[in-house]
């Protein structure tokens, strides 16, 4: 198993697109960080709770990032042919399906690193020529969380690839549900006034874990209901991969 | 070292193999040969665990492929479809393979010098022509240094000189006792290569031989030419041999050369010519096959 972790590994690394992804997510969790910095007033600033909502809201474009990066480590070797290649190495097809979870995971933190990198350099030096207190506790709470929601990304991410299999339907599934098929619940179910139910879908718990307001389910709650999620979809992954005829 | 039991695949109602069974034995090549379609690469995936049995066994080195541990170590592959992704360099997919495997990295750069791809090693694999793809292919299924090869139509984009390295190569191997089993839709392709071979068509048995027999087959007449031509075809139809009388010093004669020979010497017969007429490999393969004109697979 770890053999084939670090070789799942190695093909991100010699991937140009992999980088790319790193590159978008500094350039996002900057342009996150210094617009909530610049677009914040003095008195915003000082707020209770600003420091943990500055770090915790970049979390959204890395959680993105993670997703896709997440779907795209599964669905490149259907894609691209590489699974009969890789299946010769790990022909117990389950290891794959669990190495790739544990690769998205992996992605995840380093996205989150990358992230969190760039989001406090621009916010220790900003805030502290704005001459506004660090809140230590604060911005750990929130780089601890938005690690916990990113790596959650990255796991549901491979394993809707492993559920899938065809990237562009992946791709494009998970990001129609994430912007049009759960905010039309979301509305759908307030017209019912179950609303309530809404928080337990799986773009909802994700967000309930890198949400910064308060609203939804409580952040263990959250956490528990995308590992749910994450379950489901890794039986899929685990019943499509071991079934499917490579051809 | 490979057998197939009773295979058969079907992919809902069609039947790709149907209750195939051979065996190929270990220090030899084997061919795997049929038309286009004929259940070849099917058979060759079933082997390798990536494509499950509707009924039937498939076991390499005494166990199902998916039971083998370290299988990059004992079995190579090279299948028809091209595995590696264009995005990466030659080297690094080979790396990923070695990785993944096991294997140590120095093997990588050796296996890149065999397949005569040292120099493009670093390049991205989606700029390497397909004869280059196909070395690197050969690369992957040979990292392992592995005691079963199971080569799906691995000439294909070679140019002569590599087909004609492959051949010697896949001998080579052959003589340390490893096994291999090629495949192709062409016999004449693989009859210098192979010891045995397994004919299939419509993903049924159609032969399993050794190349000794199936070149047998090819021989369909022995011409002989002498001064004293109807005395010869008369002493061989004594002894029960079919001979025709084409011209006045030219005889057919449905028997092996060396009975020919035997009779003339035997009653001091001079003879000026004696020659055996064959059918080309491909003749016999398209008639095995049932289907005269039909290519490829």
């Amino acid at each position: 198993m770890m053999r084939l972790y670090l070789a799942e590994l190695l093909k991100l690394r010699t991937l140009r697109g992999t980088w790319g992804f790193f590159v978008v997510a500094l350039g996002l969790a900057a342009l996150f960080t210094a617009g909530g910095i610049g677009g914040a007033s003095d008195e915003a600033r000082l707020e209770p709770g600003y420091q943990f909502r500055l770090v915790l809201d970049m979390a959204f474009p890395t959680g993105v990032l993670s997703l896709l990066l997440g779907i795209i480590l599964f669905t490149n070797e259907f894609r691209h042919g590489t699974i009969a290649r890789t299946l010769l190495a790990a022909p117990r097809r389950w290891r794959l399906v669990v190495t790739k979870l544990v690769t998205g995971a992996t992605t995840g933190v380093a996205l989150e690193i990358v992230a969190l990198t760039a989001t406090l350099s621009i916010a220790v030096i900003w805030l502290q020529a704005l001459d506004v207190p660090l809140e230590h506790g604060d911005l750990a709470d929130g780089a601890g969380r938005a690690f916990v929601g990113v790596i959650l990304a990255g796991v549901l991410g491979a394993a809707l690839g492993g559920a899938v299999h065809s990237q562009v339907g992946a791709l494009v599934g998970a990001l129609v549900w994430m912007f049009v098929v759960e905010p039309v619940c979301w509305a759908l179910l307030g017209l019912l006034d179950w609303e309530g139910v809404a928080d337990y879908l799986p773009a909802a718990s994700l967000g309930g874990v890198i949400d910064s307001q308060g609203e939804g389910l409580p952040f263990a709650a959250s956490v528990g209901m995308t590992f749910a999620w994450i379950a489901f979809l890794t039986v899929l992954a685990l019943v499509r991969t071991a079934r499917r005829d490579i051809t | 070292m490979i057998e197939v039991d009773s295979l058969t695949k079907r992919y809902g109602s069609t039947v790709a193999v149907q209750d195939l069974s051979f065996a190929v034995s270990a220090g030899r090549v084997t061919g795997f040969l049929g038309p286009n379609g004929a259940g070849k690469s099917t058979t060759m995936r079933a082997i390798l665990g990536l494509v499950r049995p509707t009924s039937g066994t498939t076991t390499v080195l005494g166990s199902p492929y998916r039971e083998l541990h370290q299988p990059e170590q004992r079995v190579g592959a090279l299948l028809e479809t091209f595995d590696a992704h264009p995005g990466r360099s030659g080297r690094s997919h080979l790396r990923v393979l070695a990785l993944a495997g096991g294997i140590p990295r120095s093997r990588v750069d050796e296996v890149l010098a065999l397949v005569e791809l040292t120099g493009a090693g670093r390049r991205r694999v989606k700029g390497y022509s397909l004869g280059m793809r196909q070395r690197l292919g050969l690369a992957a299924a040979l990292l392992g240094d592995p005691e079963v090869l199971v080569l799906d139509e691995p000439a294909n984009g070679l140019d002569p000189q590599g087909i004609r390295w492959l051949r010697d190569f896949l001998r080579s191997l052959a003589a340390e006792g490893r096994t291999i089993l090629v495949s192709s839709h062409v016999l004449a392709e693989v009859a210098q290569t192979v010891d045995d071979v397994v004919i299939i068509h419509r993903g049924k048995l159609i032969q399993q031989a050794a190349m000794a027999d199936v070149e047998a087959m090819a021989a369909k007449a022995t011409t002989a030419r002498s001064p004293e031509a109807a005395r010869l075809a008369s002493l061989l139809a004594a002894e029960g041999v079919e001979a025709t009388v084409v011209v006045d010093d030219r005889i057919t004669v449905h028997a092996p050369t060396e009975r020919v020979g035997e009779v003339a010497a035997a009653h001091g017969i001079v003879l000026h010519e004696l020659t055996a007429e064959r059918a080309s490999l491909e003749e016999v393969f398209l008639e095995l096959t049932g289907e005269p004109g039909e290519r490829g697979g």
